[in-house]
């Protein structure tokens, strides 16, 4: 038995509504759902590992984001038991492993048509709709905290942080968007 | 404005994005070579004037180790490639 009870702490700040209704900039949490660290072989590539996802766990998507050479973040927004994802785990190709990030690497949304005006303050990676596409993402850091930044929608993206450092990326991304928050 | 370095995994990223390790030295002597040709590899570097290769980390990024070639006269960086390409020209 431990002698000190697990404490379960939100990883953003509890007031979480950053912009008024009617800005043109929004920002959210993404609660739930999964992300899982995937490391392939040298030989492995994506085609692969969504096939292979494809054959153990349909329906949980084949979202697949590519942060490194042969490196993913597998990403879906159900919810998944460690007894599932040990199954999974077991059931894979034997070119992957995967490591669960769930509550490790934590998701948020900055959506609206300012949303790219304000991640260029952050980023140098040239986010332009016509040079990176929606499902496209970059491994980058915004200030100087890493985050993944993938394109999700026309005027939306999807950050994935550390959860150590979503409170901070959440407080510089307000101070970025102080100038359209108002609606 | 910034300085992009071109990797080969990522694009054109800012020099802010990397950790510039130095020198690509020459390959490691053999084992029992004698204390001379150690300390030559270990502390001894050329400094050239003009094209020089060098280990970066693109540590914001892909997190890859690359090799960069960089002109100390003019900072123009030209080939970056993959530190592991290294590994079939014998060196590292
Ligand atoms: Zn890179």
């Amino acid at each position: 038995m431990r002698d000190y009870p697990l404490e379960n702490r939100y990883a953003f700040p509890a007031h979480e509504v950053a912009f008024n209704k009617g800005a043109s900039i929004s920002l959210s949490p993404v609660k739930g759902g999964f992300v899982v660290h995937v490391l392939g072989d040298a030989k492995s590539d994506e085609a692969a590992l969504k096939q292979t996802i494809n054959k153990i766990a349909p329906e949980l998507g084949t979202d697949v984001r590519g942060h490194s050479p042969n490196q993913w973040f597998w990403v879906g927004s159900v919810d998944i038991s460690n007894d599932r994802l040990a199954e999974i785990s077991a059931a894979l190709h034997p070119q992957f492993v995967m490591t669960d990030q769930t509550h490790g690497r934590v998701r948020m949304k900055l959506s609206g048509p300012s949303s790219r005006v304000v991640l260029a303050k952050g980023t140098m990676v040239d986010l332009s709709p016509d040079l990176f596409a929606i499902g496209q993402s970059a491994m980058t850091q915004i200030g100087h905290i890493g985050a993944m930044i993938t394109r999700v929608a026309d005027d939306s993206f999807e950050l994935i942080v550390l959860r150590s450092f979503a409170g901070s990326l959440w407080d510089e991304l307000q101070h970025m968007a102080a100038e359209f928050s108002h609606g | 404005m910034s300085s992009l370095v071109k990797c080969p995994h990522c694009g054109l990223r800012p020099r802010e994005e990397f950790t510039i390790r130095g020198e690509v030295a020459t390959p490691r002597p053999a084992a029992g070579a004698d204390e001379a040709a150690w300390f030559d590899h270990v502390y001894l570097r050329d400094n050239p004037r003009g094209e020089h290769r060098e280990y970066w980390h693109h540590s914001g990024g892909c997190r890859r180790w690359l090799v960069l070639s960089r002109n100390t006269l003019t900072h123009e960086t030209s080939e970056v490639v993959d530190a592991s390409t290294l590994k079939s020209e014998g060196g590292a």
